[in-house]
């Protein structure tokens, strides 16, 4: 059988010295997608920026198709507060190389580039792509209409709405093996995100595999084979789609029957 | 004033504003990219001077200007990149990196200077100027050496706004300047366009300690002043854009040459800093600045 598209195995991190996560095991396989649900502020983003590689994971492993993306092993303790520990030590990993690799991160509440104009933002997310084969412009394009509408303007004047599409769009030029999407729908008004949604679908059923965080089950649904349900810096639960509950009965498996 | 004195003056802001045109661009290079502010950048207008005295002058290697100034802007990116490497990068995740690069680069710029003396000494040195003659126009002339000045400044400054608005690599910088975490995250190499930003900003540099030597004495410390003014210039212009600084340093330029026409040497800072207090009680951003700083 081939390798899992992503195998995160212990992985523990967190904004140091504060840990945010921990033990943290995912294993994603060929043409799935992977769902996590989980409150406010207990570590998600966190999780995510540090399979991207943007924070140095602390400890465990990141495999993407078989590949490791981390330096094995436990970072070493941090004892003297005054010493600087980044002009000594190596980084644990490296972002860009995991963007090479076609793991790809659409983050929270993106801003991208706000004095670039779309156009210039989606070229350069094609140039980042290196050559590997990734979404065309042509059809980035046909997936998001407003957004092509809009090429020629500045992303500081978008709404947060094109600018979660612009993001989705850069993600997807950029060669992704992996989409990974944090909240994309958060805070949109019912229309644009029902086309972001439609869209996102779309990009699903090409088999694409995608890591989906979102606050809405009836969403998930649509996307995802398994949900990870994340408590407090730790995977609580998984299940298939199949055994999932309502959002009443995800909230109740998170909290206790009287949330 | 008469038309004669008019122009004179006038052809002496342009000159000056062209200078501080070209370090202030290079200063707010990598204000906006990395976010520091890099005060070894008077140091390099300096070492930018010796290193194309050293290529160009008869007492030393005797090249011709042209060869000596594209050499000495070669050496000025290494140096520039080289510095990004030693002074920035060891701190850039740390949240104190800003006040960390305040220490590294003066002390940086410490060095250098007492370096230039170490190896060129103190006896003052001049460039070869631009070119010779007078250009005479109907009833004024102006001095070859400083229209060619103002010529191939404003084309430089032409060349590195084209750059980053047009070529793929100065799009790219913009950028990373702009959200440096969704650049790591589409894969680009973010420490790499750090290096071009530096290596470019210390060009900028060179150049100017260059088109300085050509028109003053040069000393290891003749970058410090300047330094002073272009940090006027991107305080009094605001970066809100590449071309932000630019407008502001003619504007500078041409004050300074006004007010010490009118009210002399002495008292001509005096003037320009009331000019800029008042513009920042106005304009906090600076005249052409928005409130976010990016390239
Ligand atoms: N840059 C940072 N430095 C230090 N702590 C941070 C930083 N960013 C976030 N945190 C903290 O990490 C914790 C987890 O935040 P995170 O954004 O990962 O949660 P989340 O599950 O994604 O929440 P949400 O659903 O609101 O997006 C929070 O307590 C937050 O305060
Ligand atoms: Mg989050």
């Amino acid at each position: 059988m081939s390798d899992p598209v992503l195998h995160v195995k212990n992985l523990s991190g967190g904004y140091d010295p504060v840990q945010i996560f921990q033990e943290i095991d995912l294993i994603l396989h060929q043409g799935e997608s992977a769902g996590i649900f989980g409150p406010n502020g207990h570590g998600k983003t966190t999780f995510l920026k540090t399979l991207s590689g943007l924070i140095d994971p602390w400890s465990g492993t990141i495999r993407f198709h078989g590949d490791l993306m981390n330096r094995e092993g436990e970072r070493g303790s941090r004892k003297w507060r005054n010493f600087n520990y980044d002009a000594v030590t190596r980084r644990r990993m490296d972002p860009k190389k995991v963007a090479w690799a076609g793991l790809i991160h659409v983050q929270q509440g993106n801003l991208m580039f706000p004095e670039l104009t779309v156009d210039e933002t989606l070229s350069i997310s094609s140039e980042a792509a290196r050559g590997r084969d990734g979404w065309t412009p042509e059809q980035v394009r046909d997936l998001f209409p407003r957004v092509a509408e809009r090429r020629g303007h500045k992303i500081r004047f978008l709404s947060g709405g094109e600018r979660q599409m612009v993001s989705v769009a850069a993600g997807l030029l950029s060669a992704p093996r992996l989409l990974i999407l944090d909240e994309p729908t958060l805070g949109l008004s019912p229309k644009i995100r029902q086309e972001l949604c439609d869209a996102i679908l779309k990009v699903r059923k090409t088999g694409m595999p995608i890591i989906l965080i979102d606050q809405d089950v009836g969403f998930l649904e649509q996307i995802i084979d398994t949900l990870y349900l994340f408590d407090h810096g730790r995977i609580s639960g998984r299940m298939t789609r199949e055994e999932m509950p309502d959002h009443d009965g995800l909230m109740a498996l998170l909290f206790g029957e009287h949330h | 004033m008469d038309a004669a004195t008019l122009f004179s003056v006038l052809q002496g802001g342009l000159v000056l504003g062209a200078l501080y045109a070209l370090m202030a661009t290079g200063l707010s290079l990598v204000w906006t990219t990395l976010g520091i502010f890099n005060f070894a950048h008077g140091a390099f207008i300096a070492l930018g001077a010796y290193i194309a005295w050293q290529f160009s002058s008869a007492d030393a290697w005797n090249l011709p200007l042209l060869p000596a100034i594209l050499l000495t802007s070669a050496v000025m990116f290494a140096v520039g990149a080289l510095m990004h490497f030693l002074l920035v990068k060891p701190f850039e995740r740390r949240a104190d990196v800003v006040l960390i690069s305040v220490i590294t680069t003066l002390a940086a710029s410490a060095i250098l200077e007492n370096g230039l003396l170490l190896i060129w000494g103190p006896r003052s040195k001049q460039i070869p100027p631009l070119g010779e003659g007078e250009v005479v126009l109907g009833q004024i002339s102006l001095s070859t050496s400083e229209v060619i000045l103002l010529v191939l400044v404003l084309a430089i400054l032409l060349g590195i706004g084209l750059f980053l608005r047009y070529a793929r690599p100065g799009r790219i910088m913009r950028a990373v300047s702009q959200n440096r975490e969704a650049a790591e995250l589409l894969g680009l190499n973010v420490p790499l366009y750090f290096a071009i930003a530096f290596g470019l900003s210390a060009v900028t540099a060179g150049l100017a300690g260059v088109f300085v030597g050509t028109i003053r004495f040069m000393n290891p410390a003749m970058g410090s002043e300047p330094l002073m003014k272009a940090l006027i210039v991107v305080i009094f212009g605001g970066v809100a854009r590449f071309s932000s600084p630019i407008y502001a340093a003619f504007i500078i330029g041409l004050l300074e040459a006004f007010s010490i026409y009118v009210v002399g040497l002495y008292w001509a800072p005096a003037v320009l800093f009331f000019t800029m207090i008042v513009v920042l009680l106005i304009k906090p951003e600076g005249l052409f600045g928005k409130h976010q700083r990016t390239l």
